[in-house]
């Protein structure tokens, strides 16, 4: 009787600290939605509103008419692409060192150090090889940058969860009479397939949150909504209302892909390091 | 599920095929990761800046300027100063928020998925949201304050000297913690019950138990999360330069911020491309090192 | 002539010699047991021989062509794995239909054959399940359907039966004895278990350390093991090996006062090892009540019993010869208990004798 009477004295107290945490942590995003639903007089009120009158939309309609929310766009194309791009690539490549060894333990290491080096010390070189050859400011420039970087990383998740993949699927497939090349598609492919989808996503969210590939390598064509959130930024004078619509353009698709990806995401941000 | 067999094993006409397989991957890190950088290496002997494309051989020069670069410097500590004082606290707050989650609780996956959100939130994105946070006059954060205070709070946290690496960190910790979490109430949760258990029957206190069992246990686990964390806070750029662009001044000032400013504003691009180099060098060493120490996924 | 043949093949894992000259003939139309303890080579024995592994030595000829360097999928065999290797997101039918879709088979032909192989297997109610949806013994079927609806020159078997409970396999065994039969084709079946190895093949290839220790058909190997190694691998519960002295007519056994009568059938050739250590194996059903059998070829002994263990239809008998525990395999009316002290007869024209210097029986 005492105890339980001690225990759920405990749970409540455990329960007022979560819902505290909770609140303090998703404060910043409920007042940056608010934002963007608030009128310029509301954003610009003292003492600060805390609750918007109407939800009213002129701050994302100033966005669409001022084609600024092309950005979206822009950052939907090249993370998309260069998404597709690395999981083909990347996943053939893990399963290459997966299932052979390719290259031993170095040529993993290396692979995944390649992750690890800074962007500005990647993004500098390429700038300058990028200028000589034309291609800043362009898709093919960007989502090339991206494919790049975010191969270590699919390579060195699809190696883990080709791992997992019982050798004895694929031979039975080589047995009944497919090449090497069926074998990856009919078998390793589907029998992934979780992994895939997992890393495709992390990739893709890499690639749309990256802020420092895109502000030195896109000027006006291709700029992706990370650059442009920061050009509302400026002097004197910062455009809230556009900050806040154009980061919640940009965060809602993410947070919409994340509530789906729960199951993998430990093992998604952990590099593989926690199956969770 | 382990396979019984060595991985390793060839089957007949792997030989080629392995590396039809990693080629194009391959091709596409030299084609960015090392052709660049060879580039870069040949521009960094060179004299190029904004007003002189000299494309003369200068020998060691941006190399020995490096040393003297007392702004270098001073962008290295900074970095240093933000990844010694957020990663603890991440480590800390998230094994403490952990601890509070590793029992049951009724709606506890709706309260973690809700944590985490910070997570995936552009970096640059949860700058900005800081950055209206922290208004000096629009900013809830002033007005909060000031019910404590009793009196209008205006304190300008971007700006003021005294607060703009508290403003950067509250945003960074904010914005990480939940990731320190996620990790360590994984790996909290992979504990081994009857360890615990018999700890327990065996008289162990809590802080026995936790630095005797649990702490070993999540060390792999811990290891990672700091790799992980502390390599990204060394190449910090999106937070500072939302909040601050690095300054007061360079008060701020990464040392992905001194890069960028370098190659990008002042365009000295000979000099960054020596800084460039640096610091692949001084991570790569960084890198393989740690690699070395912590079981990345094995 | 021989179907598969196998002439001094080697295979290393890196410094490790897993096949170390295995020679090997197999006749069309055989079910071959490669049986042995887990590392002799047997599975990597039959990975080669599936194209599953390079061979670093040797050559493996099927119908009279090399096929050293053919891939798996030109070898046109087919293998049911240890573990079924059945596609999760296939049905049992995309599962079975799988390797005849390798070999773009007409849509009706494949069809036809699924039906028939599911029939042959009595799984045929189970086509549109998916594999998570089956029990242990469901799978094994769907996993032999697989390799039996291809026309294989060979058919190769991993261990099918080890993932099964008692029961099952002794059903599965009798199911693919009976596929044997009624397909007629060329079966290689790669097993640990030395009672599927008895109660399948027609004939047993026995591996050991990566060499072939003994073959020849099941009672061959039983009856006329040429090594301890077979002896006492062959036969549940195994031989009792008795270490000894011949002595004129008689093995004495060590440290005690036991000895066997040797017949006269074998006198001569134990003479080479008159007054030689020697082991004698006895197997436990050569052991009988001395009053059931008296006849000349027995041997008597009076035994302490130590331990009985009924099992309904046979006791087996713990005891000891010398230092030698020994089991006997007795029938239960025999009325035994613990401790007493009974006679037994050794049926010697069974008994085997081995020299303990090179372990092969003479």
């Amino acid at each position: 009787m005492k105890t339980s009477h001690r225990k759920k004295i405990k749970l409540a107290l455990r329960y007022i600290a979560v819902v505290a945490l909770t609140i303090l942590f998703l404060f910043p995003i409920y007042w940056l939605f608010m934002i963007s639903f608030k009128t310029a007089n509301e954003i610009y009120a003292y003492p600060p509103v805390w609750w918007p009158e109407t939800l009213q939309l002129s701050n994302y309609r100033v966005l669409f008419e001022d084609g600024d929310a092309a950005t979206v766009g822009n950052s939907l194309i090249v993370a998309g692409v260069s998404t597709i791009f690395a999981m083909i690539l990347g996943t053939i490549c893990a399963y290459s060192l997966a299932r052979f060894k390719t290259g031993g333990e170095h040529l993993a290491n290396w692979i995944i150090s390649q992750r690890m080096i800074p962007p500005i010390a990647i993004v500098f070189p390429v700038f300058l090889l990028y200028v000589w050859f034309g291609m800043v400011d362009t898709y093919f420039g960007l989502i090339l940058l991206y494919t790049a970087f975010n191969l270590p990383y699919v390579i060195w998740m699809m190696r883990g969860y080709i791992m997992d993949i019982p050798i004895s699927l694929e031979q039975a497939a080589l047995v009944d009479g497919y090449t090497r090349w069926q074998v990856v598609w009919k078998v390793v492919f589907p029998m992934c397939r979780a992994g895939l989808f997992a890393t495709a996503i992390f990739t893709f969210v890499f690639a749309w949150n990256d802020f420092i590939f895109a502000l030195v390598l896109t000027r006006t064509d291709v700029a992706t909504y990370t650059v442009q959130v920061t050009h509302y930024f400026g002097g004197q004078s910062n455009f809230w209302g556009k900050i806040s619509a154009m980061s919640v353009l940009g965060t809602l698709p993410i947070f919409f892909i994340v509530a789906f990806m729960q199951k993998y995401l430990v093992r998604g941000i952990s590099l593989g390091a926690v199956k969770g | 599920m382990k396979n019984k067999r060595p991985l390793s094993q060839l089957i007949l006409g792997d030989r080629g095929f392995k590396y039809q397989l990693i080629a194009p991957s391959i091709f596409i890190l030299l084609l960015i990761g090392i052709f660049p950088l060879i580039y870069t290496l040949l521009v960094s002997f060179q004299g190029i800046t904004m007003m002189d494309n000299d494309t003369s051989f200068h020998g060691l020069q941006n190399y020995t300027a490096l040393g003297t670069d007392t702004r270098l410097w001073e962008a290295l500590m900074h970095t240093i100063i933000f990844t010694c004082i957020a990663l603890p606290i991440e480590l800390l707050l998230g094994l403490l928020m952990a601890q509070l989650f590793i029992d049951k609780l009724p709606g506890r996956q709706i309260f973690i998925a809700l944590l985490v959100l910070p997570v995936v939130v552009a970096p640059v994105v949860s700058g900005a949201t800081w950055s209206l946070l922290l208004d000096t006059r629009f900013g809830p954060i002033n007005q909060i304050l000031g019910w404590f205070t009793g009196e209008e709070v205006t304190l300008l946290w971007t700006i003021n000297p005294d607060l703009v690496y508290p403003s950067i960190l509250a945003a960074e910790i904010w914005q990480w913690t939940p990731f320190m979490f996620l990790l360590l109430l994984a790996a909290l949760s992979a504990v081994d019950k009857s360890q615990l258990e018999a700890a327990s029957i065996d008289g162990a206190g809590y802080w026995t138990t936790f630095f005797k069992i649990v702490l070993p246990a999540i060390w792999p686990v811990m290891a990672v999360a700091i790799l992980i964390r502390g390599l990204d806070l060394f190449r910090l750029f999106d937070i500072v330069w939302a909040l601050t662009r690095g300054g007061p001044g360079t008060m701020t000032e990464t040392i992905s911020i001194f890069t960028y400013v370098k190659g990008f504003q002042q365009f000295e691009t000979s000099y960054t491309g020596a800084v460039a180099l640096l610091i692949i060098i001084l991570l790569s060493v960084l890198v393989i090192g740690a690699l070395k120490k912590v079981e990345i996924a094995r | 002539m021989a179907d598969l043949k196998i002439n001094s093949l080697h295979k290393y894992y890196g410094s490790m010699h897993a096949v170390k000259g295995v020679d090997l003939e197999i006749p069309k139309g055989e079910f071959t047991v490669l049986v042995g303890q887990s590392g002799c080579g047997k599975s990597t024995l039959l990975r080669t021989i599936a194209g599953l592994e390079e061979i670093d030595e040797g050559s493996i000829e099927i119908d009279g062509e090399v096929v050293n360097d053919v891939a798996p999928k030109d070898r046109d065999i087919a293998m049911v794995f240890q573990n079924y290797a059945l596609y999760p997101y296939m049905t049992v039918f995309d599962n079975i239909a799988f390797g005849l879709r390798a070999r773009k088979t007409p849509k009706v032909e494949i069809e036809e054959k699924v039906a028939e192989a599911s029939r042959m297997l009595s799984i045929d109610h189970l086509l549109e399940r998916y594999p998570r949806q089956l029990s242990g013994g469901q799978l094994q079927r769907v996993a032999i359907g697989r390799a039996i609806v291809r026309q294989a020159r060979i058919y190769l078997f991993d261990e099918p039966l080890s993932n099964l409970d008692a029961q099952l396999r002794d059903e599965m065994r009798g199911e693919i004895k009976r596929l044997h039969r009624e397909l007629g084709k060329t079966m290689i079946y790669v097993t640990h278990d030395q009672i599927e190895a008895m109660t399948m093949a027609d004939r047993i290839v026995l591996l050991r350390d990566g060499k072939i220790e003994q073959q020849g058909s099941p009672l061959d190997l039983y009856e006329r093991p040429a090594t301890k190694y077979v002896a006492g691998f062959l036969g549940s519960p195994s031989m009792n090996f008795i270490d000894g002295m011949v002595t004129e007519n008689k093995v004495t056994i060590n440290n005690s006062n036991h000895s066997l009568d040797i017949p006269e059938q074998i006198k001569n050739k134990l003479t080479s090892h008159a007054n030689k250590a020697i082991i004698v194996g006895i197997r436990p059903e050569h052991f009988s009540r001395a009053d059931i059998a008296n006849h000349q070829q027995y041997s008597k002994l009076s035994v302490n019993i130590e331990l009985v263990q009924p099992t309904g239809s046979r006791s087996y008998v713990t005891f000891r010869l010398g230092q030698n525990p020994a089991v006997a395999e007795l029938r239960p009316q025999d009325l035994l208990g613990h401790n007493t002290t009974i006679e037994l007869s050794v049926d010697m024209s069974r008994v085997i004798y081995i020299d303990p210097i090179t372990e092969m029986t003479i």
